[in-house]
Parts: structure tokens; C-alpha cells; sequence
């Protein structure tokens, strides 16, 4: 059956609160099994909302979703059992260490005691938090503190875990751990992941499928090279010096050429597939006497695309 | 109710890390006796009533206030922790919601039990007599369980309705005061108008105290002791309240979820 495939899907899935405020409009979403998902949109789009309902925290005002074929509502106590979170806030209990956090929150799923200690001890060595894990998590920096809410999510074993904004606030070399252990999850488990982000780049890095989300609804939805690639019109930059003019009335002819920049030292070559086309466009450079420093393609990303479909710049890069 | 112990243990733990809650915990109680207790038995000792009959009479009141203050600061507790979204850790595991208050208000009273204990040791120091059945101590903790449990419900549920510490302490602010001056505990029902005497009536501190009264501690008969008030009544009252009490958590509680 096709439900098993699908780690979530979700049917005219809405929520209202205090009546007319809609914060997640009818979100029809399928997500397949071992797939890295995320949802892309700016504050206040409905990423933590959406997130709530499926981690069984709010119900839903109207329509349904299933969780490995578990309805959130009805049979929310086993979608629990399935599923790992992390919030968007920081959720430690400051008067805790490192360690009884990670030991409580599996208590709280039922592992016995040699498991957890095997398993708090391997996630701890993961996060590279070894050497803070028994101090109180108040005295943890922000980047800390995240690490243990992934490895706090990733104690059960889930399979699906729910990350929402898990890199906001982040410094960049926290912001690349966090990545890095996502992907790591990604080649070493089966999980699911579900992950909400207002960063561009995070969505392309880290996601095999993308749903850009805006005022609670989901307006596009793709791999993000395949949203991206839609978009058409790369950019090939060229730094270099020799017969500027010969060269540019060669690119001219060509029929994929979509415009042509020259300004200062560079030139700018706007072009259908930018990949395909880099090899004819060096090509070309060689034969008519123009020698390139510097050439380089450069894709619209994510942002580019969430502006076409929504009419609006996505902030927050 | 493995969920309840966790969650019960999680919260008794963190007393460590805070040293001047437990300094608080043993000091407020016998602030209360001493001060409070003294002062009164003093303005006592000129009427008919004995001075160390008045200590007797008022340690089960300083007790049900001890209470009452303790079921207060474990809802703030849980106020910060719904705040805080600490909260959200219990709710997406697959545990019982019933089990997450238990265990709050479980650690609730766990500190006013140790409180009551104090309480009993430092008014009996100060005079008070305590009754020579230790099966009526433990009746007293008995009672005193009934009634944190009831109050910690109250608390819990008012934490769960509010989104704001002002206004939880508000509104426990209006329970708090007519829930002990609305009562026998500081002086004999019969001396009340009867407006204030209906309000004792319906207001279970009455009951715990009458309680407590007749089984803890060797009152003199009559006094303070409402004929009736029987000991079962008393029992029955708490348990019901108990019961009330987390009935309103539970549905407050849920309300907060959805």
C-alpha cells in the first residue's frame, strides 16, 4: 500500500487560532520514507504550527495527517513512540547537566539502564560534548545547547525526527556541526528527517525534497536542484584579457545566449543551463583569443525561487 | 506511575542545585510558629484559653498554610516550566498526561510532608501537645496528603489557564486569603458570624485542621473541634478534594494542549 511508503502525509491539514487567525491553511504534503524534507519559509509562514500538529503537540482545527500510517490524533500516544523532536526555542532544563538531560528524556521512553548509558554515551561523543556532559546545561553556550537537543532527539531512535529552525541563533561553525551531523544521520540511519528553516541554504544543503511554505501554505514543492533548475538563466562570470570584442560577437551567434553584461573587468553571460553551456563558452574563448583568469558559473538559489512563487524576497539569508 | 516516579525524582533532584530552597523550605515553617504562634499565644493567654492550648490549637492552621504555600510555588514551578517550553519535552512523549502532573504534584508534597514534620517538632518544642497515638501522627500525614494533593490540583490547573506569572499569582493570591482566614484554623468557628461560619463550612482547610486536631495532637475536647465535624467527615471531605483537584489539572491541563 502506498501509505507505507510515505512517512507523513498530510490531508487539508489546518489550523485556525482564535478563529480567524490562519496559521496553516488546508497543507496537502507527502513525504516519503528515508527522505530528508524540509520546509522553507519566512517567520511566521506556519513551519512551527505545521510542526506541532505532526508532533502531536496541537490538534489539528481541520483535515487529517498519518504518520507511518498513524492518524496524530487518534492515535497520538503511538506516533510518540515514532517519532524524535527538537523545538525551535531551546527546551533544557537549565538545572540539569548534560547527561541526566539526555538519561531523563530516555527514561521518559522507557530504555533500561544499560541501554541508556550506551547510548548517551555514544550520542554524547557525537556531539563532542564528552567533556561538558556533567555540568549544568545553563552554563552551556547556545551551540551547545542545540548539539544536546539533537542528540536528546536522537536518543529513541525515532523514525522520523522533527527538526524545527535547528540552527537558528547559531554561529557558523556551530551552524556547519549541526550539518554535519544531520548528514551523518542521513548515511548512517534510515531516518526521516523533517526539518523547518527560514535559511536558503540550509534547505539546499542539507534537503532531498523542499516544500517552501508561505502563509500556510505550501506554494511549490521539489528537490532543490530540480526547483532551482526551473528557474533557468544561470550566470557565467569570466575574468580574463585578450580580444574582448572578437569573442563577445562569437557568443552573440550562439542560440542559448540569453543576455550579455560587460562592465569594468568582468563579463557576465547569461545563459539557459549554465553547466552544459561552460565548455563551449571556454571553448570559444580559446579560439578567438581571449584568455580567462577567473570563470565561474553562479545558479539562482532557493531565494530566487521562492520570490518567483511568492512575489516576495525571503529574508533572513 | 513509573512516569510519576521520573518526573517526581526529576524535580526532587533539582533541589540540590538550589541550596536556599531547601533554607527556605525549613526556615518558613518555623518563622510561622515562632513568630506568628508566639505573638498569637500571647494575646491568648489573657482569656480563658490556655497559652500553650492556642500553640495546640493553631500548628495544624501553620501546617494547611504551609501547604497551601508549597502547592504555590510547585505551580509556579510548573508555570515557568510551561513557559520556559521545557513543558514540551513531557507532551511529545508517549506518557500520560495524568502521569506528568502526578508527578509535579507529587514532589509538591513531598516538600510540604517534610514541612508538616518540621512544623509538628517546632510546636511542640514551643508548647504545643501532641497526642499519644503515633497512628494519629500518621493520620495528620494522611490528611495533609489529601489536602497538598487537592491544593496542588488548584495551583497546577490555575499554571495550566495563565500565560503569565502576574496573573497566576493573582488569581492565588484570591484563593490563598479567604482559604485561611475562612476557616478554624486560627480561631474557633463558634466565635464567627454566620456568613463566615458557612464559608469555614464548605472550605476543606476547616476539615484537615478538625482533623488534625482530634487525632494529632491532644486538644483540649471542644475546643476548636466542631461537634459536627466527625473524624470520618473529615477524611472523606480531603479525599473528595484531592480527587477534585487534580480532576481540574487534568482538565485545565489538556484545555492548555489543544
Amino acid at each position: 500500500m502506498q501509505k507505507k511508503e510515505q512517512a507523513i502525509i498530510t490531508k487539508g491539514l489546518t489550523k485556525t487560532y482564535d478563529k480567524d487567525v490562519l496559521a496553516v491553511d488546508h497543507l496537502d504534503l507527502s513525504i516519503p520514507n528515508n527522505t530528508i524534507y524540509a520546509i522553507l519559509g519566512p517567520n511566521g509562514a506556519g513551519k512551527t504550527t505545521t510542526i506541532s500538529m505532526l508532533t502531536t503537540l496541537t490538534e489539528p482545527t481541520s483535515g487529517s495527517a498519518q504518520i507511518k500510517g498513524l492518524n496524530i490524533v487518534k492515535e497520538a500516544d503511538k506516533v510518540r513512540r515514532k517519532i524524535g523532536v527538537t523545538f525551535q526555542e531551546i527546551v533544557l532544563d537549565p538545572d540539569m547537566t548534560g547527561r541526566e538531560s539526555l538519561d531523563f528524556h530516555a527514561r521518559l521512553y522507557g530504555m533500561n539502564r544499560s541501554e541508556r548509558s550506551k547510548k548517551v554515551d555514544e550520542l554524547l561523543q557525537l556531539i563532542e560534548l564528552e567533556e561538558a556532559a556533567d555540568r549544568l546545561t545553563k552554563t552551556y553556550s547556545g551551540g551547545m545547547k542545540r548539539r544536546l537537543e539533537l542528540a536528546r532527539g536522537l536518543i529513541t531512535d525515532p523514525e522520523i525526527l522533527f527538526l524545527d529552525e535547528p540552527t537558528q541563533g547559531l554561529d557558523p561553525q556551530n551552524r556547519m556541526k549541526i550539518w554535519d551531523y544531520i548528514r551523518t544521520l542521513k548515511t548512517n540511519t534510515n531516518m526521516t528527517i523533517i526539518l523547518t528553516t527560514h535559511y536558503m541554504d540550509e534547505a539546499a544543503a542539507l534537503a532531498d525534497r523542499v516544500g517552501i511554505i508561505d502563509q500556510g501554505k505550501i506554494v511549490i514543492e521539489g528537490s532543490p536542484d530540480d526547483l532551482i533548475d526551473k528557474m533557468g538563466a544561470d550566470n557565467i562570470k569570466i575574468y580574463g584579457s585578450g580580444n574582448a570584442k572578437k569573442f563577445l560577437s562569437k557568443i552573440e551567434k550562439l542560440s542559448y545566449i540569453e543576455n550579455i553584461d560587460t562592465s569594468d573587468d568582468v563579463m557576465q553571460i547569461g545563459v539557459d543551463k549554465g553547466n552544459q553551456r561552460l565548455v563551449e563558452v571556454i571553448r570559444i574563448a580559446n579560439e578567438n583569443g581571449f584568455s580567462i583568469d577567473d570563470i565561474s558559473v553562479s545558479k539562482p538559489d532557493l531565494g530566487d525561487v521562492f520570490l518567483k512563487y511568492t512575489g516576495r524576497q525571503l529574508r533572513d539569508k | 506511575m513509573n512516569k510519576t516516579y521520573l518526573l517526581w525524582q526529576k524535580q526532587i533532584k533539582k533541589i540540590r542545585i538550589h541550596p536556599e530552597e531547601i533554607i527556605g523550605m525549613l526556615i518558613q515553617p518555623i518563622l510561622w510558629v515562632v513568630l506568628f504562634g508566639v505573638g498569637m499565644r500571647s494575646l491568648m493567654s489573657g482569656s480563658s484559653t490556655n497559652g500553650n492550648d492556642y500553640m495546640t490549637f493553631m500548628v495544624p492552621g501553620i501546617v494547611a498554610l504551609t501547604a497551601v504555600s508549597g502547592a504555590i510555588a510547585g505551580g509556579s514551578t510548573w508555570l515557568n516550566e510551561r513557559l520556559m517550553g521545557v513543558v514540551k519535552e513531557y507532551l511529545v512523549a508517549p506518557i500520560s498526561r495524568l502521569s506528568i502532573l502526578m508527578g509535579n504534584a507529587s514532589s509538591i508534597l513531598t516538600k510540604v510532608l517534610v514541612q508538616s514534620i518540621i512544623i509538628f517538632i517546632v510546636g511542640v518544642l514551643m508548647g504545643a501537645k501532641l497526642g499519644s497515638n503515633p497512628l494519629g501522627w500518621i493520620g495528620g500525614l494522611v490528611l495533609v496528603t489529601g489536602y497538598g494533593i487537592g491544593f496542588s490540583g488548584i495551583a497546577l490547573a490555575v499554571a495550566s489557564s495563565t500565560d503569565s506569572s502576574e496573573g497566576y499569582h493573582m488569581m492565588i493570591f484570591m484563593l490563598q486569603l479567604p482559604l485561611l482566614f475562612l476557616s478554624n484554623s486560627l480561631y474557633p468557628l463558634e466565635t464567627l458570624p454566620m456568613w463566615m461560619r458557612i464559608g469555614a463550612y464548605i472550605n476543606p482547610t476547616t476539615y484537615i485542621v478538625t482533623g488534625m486536631r482530634q487525632i494529632s495532637l491532644e486538644a483540649t475536647p471542644g475546643m476548636g473541634i466542631p461537634a459536627n465535624i466527625p473524624l470520618w467527615l473529615s477524611f472523606l471531605v480531603l479525599a473528595v478534594f484531592s480527587i477534585l483537584g487534580m480532576w481540574l489539572a487534568l482538565k485545565a491541563f489538556k484545555k492548555a494542549i489543544r
